[in-house]
């Protein structure tokens, strides 16, 4: 069990629920403390545990496959010919 | 709501180009990817980019040296999508995601959604399954898994980007999460997962 004191704990006093403390990581707004937090909260905590390398391998997956390579060749110049051609 | 455009900087010509070919321009291929990914055609995206600087070198003064160009050029492409394109986009139209939102804002609802995927099934997805699913979403939802996940934007700059609260970026981006898995959950199925 972690022994530390819940840093995802709010201002509030609200206790976070395992969702919660799942998409503070997955949507990288957490810090280091809450990282290191969850990374001990998921070695006793199976459904996040599973649920968290299941997110991490479609984030993966997205940044693989979705980045779409590079603009169309010129449109860089296009762009910059268009631009003198209005600002000269 | 409309960009401000309000000059608040002096820029000499020179430094125009500056601004515009060292902190505009890097981002050339993420943005067009942002359009392609918002338009879903070439050479929609394509005319949005080239659309989005050139508006950006007219208002260029109203952007400062040195601050987050990358957040203030996305803001500008997401505007022109919403103002030029989605009114003539070919896409019919879908499910105002404002109910879907709260459709989708009961913890019940999560846990019924939530499905059980496995990281075999995703491993295995190594054609354009992932692309697809998340092209199939609706648009809102699609513009905040890009934002964060391929673009890496914090909610701070997503909220600006989209002028809404930072609350709704976080509840929109947990729904287009679940949403998405979703879809690669029937995927799985399709590709014979059957406990995906």
């Amino acid at each position: 069990m972690a022994t530390s004191p819940n840093p995802f704990i709010q201002a509030d006093g609200k206790k976070p629920t395992c969702m919660e403390m799942l998409q503070t990581i997955l949507d990288g707004e957490a810090t280091d403390e809450q990282r290191v937090y969850f990374k001990q909260h998921m070695d006793h905590c199976m459904p996040c545990y599973k649920e968290y390398n299941v997110d991490i391998a479609i984030k993966e997956l997205l940044k693989a496959k979705c980045c779409g390579g590079n603009c169309p060749d010129g449109l860089a110049d296009q762009i910059k010919a268009k631009i003198n051609s209005t600002s000269a | 709501m409309e960009i401000e455009y309000e000059p608040r900087q002096h820029y000499s010509e020179s430094e125009k180009q500056n601004i515009f070919n060292n902190e505009f321009m890097p981002h050339i291929h993420s943005m067009y990817n942002f359009g392609y990914r918002l338009t879903l055609d070439r050479d929609d995206a394509k005319d949005l980019v080239q659309d989005t600087y050139l508006k950006a070198y007219r208002f260029i003064e109203s952007f400062q040296k040195g601050t987050n160009a990358k957040a203030w050029l996305f803001r500008i492409l997401k505007n022109s999508f919403i103002n030029d394109y989605r009114k003539k986009s070919k896409e019919p139209s879908k499910v105002d995601y404002q109910e879907v939102e709260t459709y989708y804002n009961s913890e019940e609802v999560d846990r019924q959604i939530t499905p059980d995927l496995r990281v075999e099934s995703l491993k295995d997805m190594i054609g354009d399954e992932i692309s697809n699913a998340l092209n199939a979403l609706d648009v809102d939802f699609r513009t905040v898994i890009i934002l964060c996940d391929l673009e890496g934007f914090k909610y701070e700059e997503m909220a600006k980007i989209l002028d809404i609260p930072i609350g709704t970026v976080r509840s929109r981006l947990h729904r287009a999460r679940n949403l998405l898995k979703e879809k690669l959950k029937s995927y799985a199925k399709s590709m014979g997962y059957n406990n995906a």
